[in-house]
C-alpha cells in the first residue's frame, strides 16, 4: 500500500519547509530510522527519518523547494508499485522528526485506515533492527512492531534519572514488551542505557577520521555553521573587556556549598555569573534589546542562553526569566538542561528565546577569549579561567581571584557605552557578591 | 480485648446506642419478637420494648419512609431491610426522599437515620436473594454509604452511622455474621465515616475490596507472601464518601492496583475507584489498574456456577498475577 509522505512540522513557528537535499532517490529501498531528506526550516535544518522501511515510489517537492506544512512531497510504498496506486491511498504521518520530543507527547494513533501495512509487502518494508533511533521515533504512538511502550512510571522514573530508553523500544518486561518499572530498576542498577544520546549520533562520527576522509555535518553543526557564520557577517560585533575579582564570589559558593552539602544542590561560579548578567540586564535595558529588522526589540526578562559542549559541536539550552530566579534555582535549572542537552533530550522550546548568552571556557584554563552572538541577542558574555594573581588593592599587592570576561554587543542594539556599562554592572554584582542573594 | 462475631458487634452498637440515646430505635421486620431473620436485634425488643424495637409490616417502602419522617422529627431510627435485595421497592424513599430532603429543604431539616441490610451471596439464594447493590446507593449525592469489613469496624462505624445527622446506608454482609474478630474494650470507640484503612502493608501490589472481599483479599495476600509477593490490602470501609486518597497513597508506594468486589465490575465500585486512581495516580502506575468483581449475570441457583459466577480468591490472586506479570514482577 503506497502512502504520501507529508512536509512534517519540525518546529512549532514552520508554516513551510524547505527541501535541503533528498538523500534517497526515486525506487531506492529505505529501512525504518533512515534519513529520507534534510528539511530546513525556520529554526534549523533537520533530519526527516522513515520509521517505517519502504521504497521510494514518487519524489514530488526537489532540492531546495518550499512547499507548506501538511502538502505531500514524496510518495512511498513498496518495492515494484508504482506511484499511481497511491493516488487513491494517500495518507500521512508516516514520518516522524528526529526530535526526542515527540516521546514525551505522543501523538494520537493514526487511523485505522493508515495503520495496517501490506500483509504481502516487500521484504524491504522488514523493520530495521540496526537503528535504535528509529526505534524511539517509532514509540511516539506509532504502528511499528518494535514500539516504545512504557508504563507511567517507567517513564517517570527513566526521566529522573535520565536514561534514554528508546533503545529499550520492544524489549520491555510488560506486554508487547512495554518498559515497565522492573526494567526501569534494573537498567538503574546496573548502569546501562544511562549514556547519553550522542552515542546515536550518525555512525559516520564513531570511527577516527582518515587523513582526508570527507564528512557531513550534523543537522546541529550545520546550524551552528550557518548562524555562526550570519552572525559574524552580519552583525557588527565590538567588545569590552574586564578583569573581575571573584575572591568574595568564591568565599560565598564556598560558604552556600557547605549550608547546601546536604541537599544535593552545589552552586557553580557559572551560576553566579548567569545570575549577575540577569539581573544587570535588567538594570541595563539599551544592552538588552535586539536589533531586528531596523528596530529594537526589548527584553524585560532576561532569558540566559548557556552554551554547553558536546562531543562534537555545541548547543545552548536557555534558561529562562534567570532574572527571577534565585541562584539555588539557576543552578538547579542549569544543571538539568546541561544534562539532557548532553543527553540529547532538550526540547526545540529549551533552545529558544534566549536574550542574551553565557559562555564558560574557564574550565580548560582559557585566560580570555571573545565569543560570537548568537542572533537576535544583543551580547554574549565570554568567560575564562578564574586565577590566583597579584593585583593592586589600596597601594598593596595582594593575591586575588581574578577572572576575565569579554562581552561582544551587537552595536546596532547598543553602543559602546552600554556594554560597558552592563559589564561594569556584572562585575560591581560579582564583587559584591551578596547582592546576588537578594 | 475480646473476641465477639461481626453479629455480636453490631448488636453491642446498637444496644449501645439505644441505651446512650432515647431518640434512637429500631424498626424493621420480624425485629423484635423473633429477633431479626439474621439475630442481629436478638434481646433488643425484650430490653428495650415495643416502642423501641418495632415490628413492620413487609413493607419496605412504607417503613422506610416512616422512618425518614421519624428522623426528620428529630428521632434516630436505624431501619433493618431484610437484606439489600428487598430495598428496591424502597428506593424511591431512599434516592428521592432520604438523599435529597436536606438539599431541598435548604439545610433546615435532615434526615439522621441509619439503614442497615445485609447483602452478599453464596449460600445458593439464587438471583434474586444473592445481590451486592451498594454501589447504586454511593453513586447517590446526599447519601452515606458504608460497608465494615470487621468487627471492631462492625461495632465503630454503626454507632458513628447512628449518631451521623445524615442518611447512612450501613451494608452488612450476610457471611460475615458468623466471622469472629477482636472487639476493642473502649466502650466509647468509634469508627469515623469515609476512612479507608490499610489492613495488610505491602510493597507489590495494591488489592482493594470492602466488605466480605476484604478477608477473602486478606486471604489472597496471605497465599501471595509465601512466594514472596507483598500485597497491601485496603479495606475501604465507606463507600460514599470515598477515600480515595488512601488508595493513591497506597499506589503511589505499589504502583498497581487491583480492586475486589462482590458486585458487578460494571459501573462498579471498581469502576469509580479506578477513574480516580488513574487520575490520582498516573504517572505512579506500572501497569493500568485492574478490576475483579462478580460475574456479570443474575447469580445461578447451581453451586458449581454459583462458584464459578464469585470473585472468589482464586479469580483475584489470578488478577494480582496477571497485573505482576505485566510489571515483569512473578
Amino acid at each position: 500500500m503506497s502512502e504520501e509522505l507529508v512536509m512534517p512540522r519540525l518546529s512549532d513557528t514552520m508554516e513551510e519547509g524547505t527541501i535541503g537535499r533528498w538523500l534517497v532517490h526515486e525506487g531506492d529501498a529505505f529501512a525504518a530510522g533512515d534519513v529520507l531528506a534534510e528539511i530546513e526550516t525556520d529554526k534549523a535544518t533537520m533530519e526527516f527519518q522513515a520509521y517505517d522501511a519502504g521504497t521510494v515510489l514518487r519524489i514530488l517537492v526537489g532540492d531546495g523547494e518550499t512547499v507548506a506544512l501538511g502538502a505531500p512531497i514524496a510518495i512511498v510504498g513498496a518495492e515494484g508499485e508504482t506511484a499511481d496506486e497511491a493516488a487513491s491511498a494517500g495518507n500521512g504521518a508516516t514520518i516522524q522528526p528526529p526530535q526526542e520530543e515527540a516521546a514525551a507527547e505522543p501523538e494520537p494513533e493514526p487511523k485505522a485506515a493508515a495503520a495496517e501495512p501490506e500483509p504481502k509487502a516487500a521484504p524491504a518494508r522488514k523493520p530495521s533492527k540496526s537503528s535504535s533511533k528509529a526505534k524511539a521515533a517509532a514509540g511516539n504512538g506509532s504502528r511499528a512492531t518494535a514500539a516504545l511502550r512504557v508504563s507511567p512510571i517507567a517513564r517517570r522514573m527513566a526521566d529522573e534519572a535520565g536514561i534514554d530508553l528508546a533503545a529499550m523500544a520492544g524489549r520491555g518486561s510488560g506486554p508487547e514488551g512495554r518498559v515497565v518499572k522492573a526494567d526501569v530498576e534494573r537498567l538503574i542498577s546496573s548502569g546501562e542505557l544511562t549514556r547519553p544520546a550522542a552515542a546515536d549520533a550518525p555512525p559516520a562520527t564513531e570511527s577516527a577520521p582518515a587523513e582526508g576522509e570527507i564528512r557531513e555535518l550534523t543537522p546541529m553543526l550545520k546550524a551552528v555553521a550557518t548562524r555562526m557564520t550570519q552572525s559574524k557577517q552580519t552583525v557588527p560585533h565590538f567588545y569590552v573587556e574586564s578583569e573581575i575579582d571573584m575572591t568574595r564570589a568564591m568565599q560565598l559558593r564556598a560558604e552556600l556549598n557547605s549550608g547546601l552539602a546536604d541537599s544535593g544542590d552545589k552552586i557553580s561560579v557559572n551560576d553566579l555569573i548567569v545570575r549577575a548578567s540577569a539581573l544587570a540586564l535588567i538594570q541595563h535595558p539599551q544592552a538588552h534589546r535586539s536589533y531586528v529588522d531596523g528596530k529594537h526589540v526589548y527584553h524585560t526578562h532576561a532569558n540566559v542562553g548557556i552554551a554547553v559542549a558536546l562531543d562534537d559541536g555545541l548547543i545552548v539550552p536557555v534558561l529562562n526569566e534567570a532574572d527571577t530566579k534565585p541562584v539555588r534555582e539557576i543552578s538547579r535549572e542549569t544543571r538539568d538542561l546541561a544534562g539532557r542537552a548532553r543527553a540529547g533530550k532538550l526540547k526545540q522550546r529549551e533552545i529558544e528565546g534566549a536574550t542574551f548568552s553565557v559562555s564558560n571556557l574557564g574550565m580548560f584554563d582559557v585566560a580570555n577569549f571573545e565569543a560570537i552572538i548568537n542572533p537576535p541577542e544583543s551580547a554574549i558574555i565570554a568567560v575564562g579561567a578564574t586565577v590566583d594573581r597579584p593585583v593592586v588593592v589600596d597601594g598593596e599587592i595582594v593575591v586575588r581571584k581574578i577572572m576575565r570576561v569579554t562581552l561582544s554587543c551587537d552595536h546596532r542594539a547598543c553602543s559602546g557605552a552600554d556594554g560597558a556599562k552592563l559589564l561594569l554592572t556584572i562585575k560591581q554584582l560579582l564583587q559584591s557578591p551578596s547582592l546576588l542573594l537578594v | 480485648m475480646a473476641d465477639l462475631t461481626y453479629r455480636e458487634a453490631l448488636r453491642r452498637a446498637l444496644d449501645d446506642e439505644l441505651a446512650r440515646d432515647p431518640d434512637v430505635f429500631l424498626m424493621g421486620e420480624e425485629i423484635g419478637r423473633f429477633e431479626g431473620s439474621y439475630k442481629v436485634t436478638a434481646g433488643l425488643w425484650q430490653k428495650y420494648g415495643p416502642e423501641r424495637v418495632r415490628e413492620t409490616p413487609i413493607s419496605e417502602e412504607g417503613f422506610v419512609g416512616a422512618g425518614i419522617g421519624a428522623a426528620m422529627m428529630g428521632l434516630r431510627p436505624v431501619v433493618e431491610i431484610m437484606t439489600i435485595n428487598f430495598i428496591l421497592v424502597a428506593m424511591d424513599q431512599i434516592i428521592n426522599h432520604a438523599a435529597k430532603i436536606r438539599y431541598m429543604f435548604g439545610g433546615a431539616v435532615g434526615v439522621p437515620m441509619v439503614i442497615r441490610t445485609p447483602g452478599g451471596a453464596g449460600a445458593q439464594l439464587t438471583a434474586q436473594h444473592s445481590q451486592s447493590l451498594e454501589a447504586w446507593f454511593a453513586g447517590c449525592p446526599g447519601m452515606k454509604v458504608v460497608a465494615p469489613a470487621s468487627v471492631a469496624d462492625a461495632y465503630g462505624m454503626m454507632k458513628t452511622a447512628i449518631r451521623d445527622d445524615d442518611p447512612v446506608l450501613f451494608c452488612e454482609n450476610l457471611v460475615m455474621y458468623n466471622v469472629t474478630g477482636t472487639m476493642p474494650d473502649d466502650p466509647d470507640y468509634t469508627v469515623p465515616l469515609g476512612r479507608a484503612a490499610v489492613v495488610r502493608e505491602g510493597r507489590d501490589l495494591t488489592l482493594v475490596a470492602h466488605s466480605y472481599t476484604v478477608q477473602r483479599a486478606l486471604r489472597v495476600a496471605d497465599t501471595m507472601s509465601r512466594d514472596g509477593i507483598e500485597i497491601e490490602v485496603v479495606d475501604l470501609r465507606s463507600l460514599r464518601p470515598l477515600d480515595a486518597e488512601t488508595v493513591a497513597e497506597s499506589v503511589r508506594k505499589t504502583s498497581r492496583a487491583l480492586i475486589a468486589e462482590e458486585g458487578w465490575s460494571t459501573y462498579g465500585v471498581g469502576a469509580e475507584l479506578a477513574a480516580r486512581i488513574h487520575r490520582l495516580c498516573f504517572d505512579d502506575l506500572d501497569a493500568p489498574v485492574e478490576r475483579v468483581g462478580g460475574a456479570e449475570v443474575p447469580m445461578p441457583y447451581s453451586k458449581p456456577l454459583e462458584l464459578a459466577a464469585l470473585p472468589l480468591e482464586s479469580k483475584i490472586e489470578a488478577a494480582a498475577r496477571g497485573l505482576l506479570a505485566e510489571s515483569g514482577i512473578a
